[in-house]
């Protein structure tokens, strides 16, 4: 999908227009964020908006995340293993230090 | 007031000119100083309020947005509201916000084009590969096919380091541009809540003004009973809802509007009472 964020009032209101006229296009709309259908329609839409409104645009192309795809199992477990702790209030540093589930530092660090 | 029409000069606190010139000419020409001698139409007087661009030139089929008048109408009286001092202090962060343009725009179109131009180069390597393997099958000599295939290599070789270079210089402004983002996040709440402090402001001043503006619609409708017969015979609920012309009576009669009005009606005996109705100068048309 086409992330599309207005950093403008006047680049919001054009983005409010252009949904509102080509709701079969829109696939959410968060305020002053929108999500476009990734066809060639929906590109033209957002470069529509980035001729008009220059750097108060921001384009981003989305592409689905697989979790047991795009990073490795111990990522996976440790976040499974996590959210299934028995101390809801313990942090993730504390919790991991008695497993071998890889560091906060450690995964900032991993680019996908 | 001079006015100068064409190569007719008038002069005074009321003029009257010919309706060769429509009323949103003469009063773009009251509130634009010419200095041009060519201009058809030119208008010496004081520097018109902002309220002047909502009721200062008036004529059958006019529109107002009447609310956003009053509250015009207010300032021009000197009327303050409690938000002014948080309004003047966002506006003021808000010029001090700096917001740094960055365009991405070249950065994409050449990444784009560098990729296009390794992918034509691998086609023309492979193609080149596939020529040596040829000769060589068929026996024939292969210096020509090996020195094009070096060539073709060579080729690719730059331009896939043109590529890289090009990716680089995208990725490391995408992140400055991400620095930049946040000044535009930031400028954008700003602008949000300068936007807020005036519509309060804007409600109180309407608020103020109500009862005032409601009262000089009524002595107006009494000064001008015919005129208004048609615009008052179907019943009102707010006074805001009044047609165009009464409505910018009404509020040019509460505000200073500074410079002369065009005025393209005729609802007052005559131009001067108008003028006085209106405590300022007037062109009629």
């Amino acid at each position: 999908m086409l992330l599309v964020i207005a950093y403008s009032r006047e680049a919001r209101q054009t983005l409010r227009n252009i949904c509102r006229g080509h709701e079969e296009s829109v696939v959410r709309r968060f305020g002053r964020v929108v999500l476009l259908e990734e066809t060639e329609f929906g590109a033209f839409l957002a470069t529509r908006l980035r001729v008009k409104h220059g750097g108060d645009i921001q384009v981003e192309r989305t592409a689905p995340f697989n979790e047991f795809d795009a990073v490795r199992p111990a990522v996976r477990e440790a976040a499974t293993d996590y959210e299934s702790r028995e101390t809801p209030s313990l942090p993730y540093k504390q919790f991991r230090s008695e497993t071998d589930h890889p560091t906060s530092a450690e995964m900032k660090e991993q680019s996908l | 007031m001079i006015c100068r029409v064409g190569d007719v000069v008038r002069c005074g606190e009321v003029v009257s000119i010919e309706p060769e010139v429509t009323a949103t000419t003469v009063a773009d020409a009251v509130r634009t100083e010419s200095t041009d001698a060519d201009d058809r139409i030119e208008v010496s007087c004081p520097t018109p309020s902002l309220l002047h661009e909502a009721v200062g030139c008036l004529y059958p089929g006019m529109g107002v947005q009447t609310k956003t008048a009053l509250a015009r109408a207010a300032r021009t009286r000197g009327m303050t509201t409690p938000y002014d001092e948080d309004l003047e202090a966002a506006r003021a962060k808000l010029t001090d916000v700096c917001v740094e343009s960055i365009s991405l725009r070249q950065h994409r179109e050449v990444m784009a084009g560098t990729e296009e131009t390794v992918e034509q180069a691998r086609v023309r390597a492979a193609e080149a590969r596939g020529r040596v393997r040829e000769c060589e099958e068929n026996g024939l000599a292969t210096d020509e096919a090996n020195s094009r295939l070096a060539a073709a290599l060579q080729y690719l070789s730059e331009a896939e380091t043109a590529a890289i270079a090009a990716e680089q210089a995208y990725t490391s402004a995408r992140e400055q541009r991400r620095a930049q983002l946040d000044n535009r996040e930031q400028r954008f709440r700003l602008q949000d809540r300068v936007a807020n402090y005036e519509r309060e402001a804007h409600a109180y001043l309407v608020d103020q003004l109500r009862d005032e503006f409601s009262e000089t619609l009524t002595t107006l409708s009494e000064m001008m009973a015919d005129q208004l017969s048609d615009a008052l015979s179907t019943p009102i609920r707010s006074p805001f809802d009044v047609e165009p012309v009464p409505a910018a009576l009404a509020v040019g009669h509460l505000g200073n509007l500074s410079a002369p009005v065009v005025l393209a009606i005729d609802w007052f005996e005559s131009p001067s009472k108008a003028s006085e109705w209106l405590d300022t100068s007037v062109i009629h048309i």
